[in-house]
């Protein structure tokens, strides 16, 4: 007999469960999963008004550290940023010119309705980054018991962009045990 | 007879043949759950694949670990190629080599149930013999042959792939997979044959 087929002759078909391949199924669905729900994107993105934004995105970029995710940018006709996305961390806001979908800037308003909580890592070196781009500060560095989140000390300062929306910047630097998390918290 | 004339033209026919592999792979770079498709049309033949060689339960968990590869790898598919069962084989045979033990314990009981098979047949009793003494031989050679042989014979041996589906596989010129086959069978032959260097078991 030639050796091929003699070693065809060891050949044997293993016996399967009916739902052998139930598992193997579940286990490439999982990978593929992982591979997209990141380009799904962060849950919350904050969408802020300017009257100029391709200044504003330049500022953001310079003076708060935001990426503007290039690929996602959109250029209306006359070669305006119609929307420009930017990436902070694992977060992403968005960018328009006011009056899109009723928001107007604090430029034109004159108040501010909301401000954005940011977390950095070293909040020292974003203030001072920060005030060399020429953000106005509206409060200085300052600790703090608790901020937004009642379990954390902050390290914390806010800022106003060139329009003046509100800009909270916070380094974590401990966490508040129980015990310790009496009150209401008092800023100075 | 006279409906059996209007078959359906050419156009007609590819609108209604299901996309090939290597368009399935091409639309799973943009939308990766077109993946999925690929697993329902091949798992089934690489779980046998896997099931030959490491047995049922092994072969179960293998099988996600392939596909989970294969999605992994896909922008390397090469789309020349229709079909990507022997590029899945490929990945199985690397695989497989973290599960070498196994594949020879395997191997040793497949040499026994063929024995079992040969002796059930009362009519070749003198062949049922010379099984007994065969198969493990023919099993402990195979194990002794050096991977890369051992996969190309193996995969012509109990998959049926071609010459060419085993080097789309093993990611080797055709003649590397001719030579290797070759000396696959001369090692076989050598341990088997009468006055080769085959070496009996005493028991």
């Amino acid at each position: 007999m030639k050796p091929v087929d003699l070693a065809r002759k060891l050949r044997r078909d293993a016996a399967f469960e009916p739902a052998a391949l139930d598992r193997g199924k579940a286990m490439l669905m999982a990978a593929i999963r992982q591979e997209v729900e990141p380009k799904r994107g962060p849950t919350i993105v904050p969408q802020i008004p300017y009257q100029d934004v391709s200044a504003a995105l330049s500022f953001l970029e310079r003076a708060f550290g935001f990426r503007e995710i290039r690929t996602a940018r959109l250029v209306s006709a006359s070669g305006e940023i119609d929307h420009a996305t930017l990436a902070f961390g694992g977060s992403l806001i968005g960018i328009g010119p006011e009056g899109h979908h009723g928001a107007i800037s604090p430029r034109s308003g004159g108040i501010v309705s909301q401000y954005i909580s940011v977390y950095v890592d070293d909040v020292d070196a974003h203030h001072q980054r920060a005030v060399a781009a020429g953000a106005r500060i509206a409060t200085g560095l300052s600790d703090y018991v608790w901020g937004d989140r009642p379990y954390e000390a902050h390290r914390t300062y806010e800022a106003l962009d060139l329009e003046g929306h509100r800009w909270r910047f916070h380094q974590l630097l401990r966490e508040v045990p129980r015990s310790e998390r009496r009150g209401r918290p008092r800023e100075n | 007879m006279h409906l059996a004339n209007r078959t359906p033209g050419i156009g007609k026919r590819k609108t209604m043949s299901s996309p090939s592999d290597a368009e399935m792979i091409g639309r799973s770079l943009d939308e990766p759950e077109a993946f999925g498709l690929i697993y329902d049309r091949h798992a089934p033949t690489v779980l046998r694949f896997l099931g030959r060689r490491v047995g049922a339960e092994v072969a179960e968990g293998l099988v996600g670990e392939l596909f989970r590869i294969a999605f992994e790898r896909r922008k390397t598919f090469d789309a020349s190629r229709a079909i990507a069962l022997p590029w899945l084989y490929g990945i199985g045979s690397n695989l497989l080599l973290k599960h070498r033990r196994g594949e020879a314990r395997r191997l040793r009981a497949n040499a026994r149930m063929a024995v079992a098979g040969e002796a059930a047949d009362r009519r070749a009793s003198a062949a049922a013999l010379d099984a007994r003494l065969l198969f493990p031989r023919v099993a402990d050679a195979i194990e002794a042959l050096p991977d890369g042989e051992r996969e190309a014979l193996l995969l012509v041996a109990w998959e049926d792939l071609s010459y060419q589906d085993v080097a789309e596989a093993l990611a080797l010129p055709i003649g590397t997979v001719r030579s290797r086959l070759n000396r696959a069978r001369s090692h076989l032959r050598e341990l088997l044959e009468p006055g080769g260097k085959r070496r009996v078991r005493s028991r």
